[in-house]
């Protein structure tokens, strides 16, 4: 152990300017994200302290850096600040001092010497075509890389949409054979996917946090993904789910809906079709989320959202095969006139072919055929 | 009785056929009839609903109003009144009349098979007079058939979305691998677009029913209410020997049954 391993949490977060109210109140919004009753605080609160700062390293692949932007910049204190401090981080691209050999080598160690201990985050997702050409770091491609680094952790963490399942990069026509990580390296040990462009820290902390106290995971879903964020309907927690049952809804931009904070169903919110805890958890320090904000979801936790859930202002995807922008409705409502308009050309072909009918056609309809 | 104020309800109209000697025949049951008009009454309240629930088109006025809040309840409350009358219509495809039978509605015979052609020659104005048939006729049982696909498709899609709304444990492992299948967005639409379908059918089958109705003059409008048919004698004979395989059983079936259809004068 390091010398910076003996010292107290408290003392390294005091170090930081960050008070014990401030690290309990962490706390308690750990546990509150966790689904846990309160009296688990005090077990959180009491596992953290005695935390002996596992190693964690964050892989970034093709991505936009988005997630680790969303983790170190939340709020003050950021969520990133705490767990900065709970866990070592030995490698991370954008936050690290080391560059080329010396940060290489970091990670190198940390494969090596802590085997099966360390926690690994992923962010980005894994070209596959080509042999993986269109990703590579210090000369190895990005699958190579996960491969290694990810079948060798304790736990593995996938973070942002690209991780989950190759997100925007994977997006139609995907050009770099893109995938996620469950997709790219299937079996890695111990998977938890936190899908979100991006994805939420306050989530991705919970779930550390929970390692921490519990050394387990949290209860997963069928995507991998932990039930406490990804298992209730957006359109179920958010508050403007009272207009949509009254039927108030926002009609077009601006428009006295939107500014009275009506429901967004009309202009394509995928708040019914998405699971995530975005509306109790939010953003930026629970100051506001997408609907708060005025704007509809658009589902970015799902599974592909990018190809599925678009277009992201109107209500059903576009109809395949049928050009850019024709819609299920366009296409009903013109077969429904034209069986409509075949009907009438068929009663005016009745009343013609029954006014020439010859006479001596048989009165008697044909006998059937069964 | 009913022969007579059958045929005395026929106007005599210059472009009808005149109502031969006719039968009354218990076609459909009420299983069928039962399951008809619940799928019409459904249907109509699943469209209206569900239209809205797609695009809202009643603008909510007042403090208590829930005009959603209804929509959404009356489609859920249709929808598995719907599913109990397809259901009541799938066991009677199996323990129905021959009129019920699943075998009228996939035209697998090679008699049903060039009845579906004389029937389509019909409809394309090829012939002058309609083919009759007792019950279901090729075209129209193959149309039904379809109607049936649709209406189990939109239960399916539509338990799938009920399912993400309601986060049952149950409801998902029961259809839980549709949205696995296809995106749930895909499956809004199918279920969003089949009512189109539904409504391209309603046309259809108005028309046709009223066109039978005054061509055959077989009393086939009000069949569905009160199950009977007025199927002239020789029809009936030559169907009851389709069944029992000979013309003289059937012509002794056809006499029995016309005697016990036709009350006493």
């Amino acid at each position: 152990m390091s010398d910076l391993d003996q010292v107290a949490l408290r003392d390294v977060l005091a170090a930081r300017g960050i008070s014990r109210r401030q690290f309990v109140k962490f706390c308690s919004l750990m546990t509150a994200t966790l689904a846990l009753p309160p009296r688990y605080v005090h077990a959180v609160v009491k596992a953290l302290d005695k935390s002996t700062k596992p190693v964690l390293v964050w892989l970034e692949f093709q991505d936009c850096a988005g997630n680790s932007e969303s983790m170190l910049r939340s709020g003050h204190p950021s969520v990133g600040d705490f767990v900065l401090d709970l866990l070592s981080w030995e490698y991370h691209e954008l936050i690290m001092a080391g560059s080329g050999h010396h940060a290489e080598a970091a990670l190198d160690r940390v494969v090596n010497e802590c085997k099966g201990e360390y926690i690994c985050v992923v962010e980005g997702a894994i070209p596959m075509q080509d042999g993986g050409v269109y990703c590579t770091i210090g000369g190895k491609t990005a699958l190579d890389i996960a491969t290694r680094v990810c079948s060798n952790a304790a736990i593995n963490i996938a973070v942002g949409a690209c991780a989950l399942d190759g997100g925007l990069v994977r997006s139609s026509p995907n050009p770099t054979g893109a995938l996620g990580l469950s997709e790219a390296v299937p079996g890695v040990p111990n998977l938890i996917n936190l899908g979100g462009c991006p994805h939420n820290p306050v989530n991705t902390a919970a779930v550390l946090v929970h390692y921490l106290t519990f050394h387990e995971l949290p209860e997963l879903d069928e995507y991998r993904r932990p039930l406490f964020a990804y298992g209730n309907l957006i359109h179920d927690q958010c508050e403007r789910r009272a207009h949509y049952d009254a039927g108030r809804f926002v009609e077009e931009w601006g428009d006295e809906g939107a500014r009275k904070g009506w429901c967004l169903y009309k202009m394509g919110c995928k708040g019914p079709e998405a699971n995530y805890n975005c509306p109790s958890v939010q953003w930026n320090g629970s100051t506001s989320w997408p609907v708060k904000a005025g704007h509809g979801c658009i589902a970015c936790a799902s599974p592909r959202f990018w190809d599925t859930k678009s277009p992201f202002y109107d209500r059903l995807p576009k109809v395949p095969g049928f050009g850019v922008d024709v819609k299920a409705e366009e296409i009903g409502w013109i077969g429904t006139a034209a069986v409509g308009g075949a009907m009438i050309a068929q009663v005016v072909g009745n009343i013609i072919r029954d006014n020439i009918k010859p006479k001596d056609t048989d009165d008697h309809s044909h006998p059937p055929v069964n | 009785m009913f022969r007579t104020i059958h045929t005395a309800a026929a106007p005599d109209l210059p472009w009808k056929a005149t109502t031969k000697d006719q039968v009354r025949v218990y076609v459909w049951e009420w299983p069928i009839r039962f399951s008809h008009w619940v799928m019409v009454i459904t249907i109509v309240s699943l469209s209206i609903t569900g239209y809205y629930m797609h695009a809202p088109y009643v603008s909510a006025r007042g403090h208590e109003a829930y005009v959603m809040g209804w929509m959404r309840f009356v489609h859920i409350l249709s929808a598995f009144a719907l599913m109990l009358g397809m259901l009541v219509r799938l066991v009677w495809f199996f323990i129905g009349n021959k009129w019920a039978n699943w075998n009228q509605f996939i035209p697998t015979s090679k008699k049903r098979l060039k009845g579906f052609v004389a029937v389509g020659k019909y409809y394309g104005f090829m012939a002058w007079k309609p083919v009759s048939y007792i019950g279901h006729n090729p075209v129209a049982g193959f149309a039904y058939l379809v109607i049936y696909a649709m209406v189990i498709t939109e239960i399916l899609t539509g338990f799938a979305l009920f399912s993400f709304v309601v986060g049952s444990p149950t409801l998902t492992f029961l259809i839980g691998w549709l949205p696995r299948l296809i995106n749930i967005q895909y499956l809004r639409e199918i279920h969003f677009f089949i009512m189109f379908g539904f409504w391209m059918f309603f046309i259809h089958h108005i028309y046709t029913a009223i066109l039978v109705s005054i061509e055959e003059q077989s009393g086939l409008m009000d069949s569905i209410f009160s199950g009977f048919k007025y199927v002239p004698e020789d029809h009936l004979a030559h169907d009851l020997a389709e069944t029992e395989g000979s013309e003289e059983a059937a012509r002794e079936a056809a006499a029995l049954s016309a005697s016990s259809h036709k009350p006493a004068a």
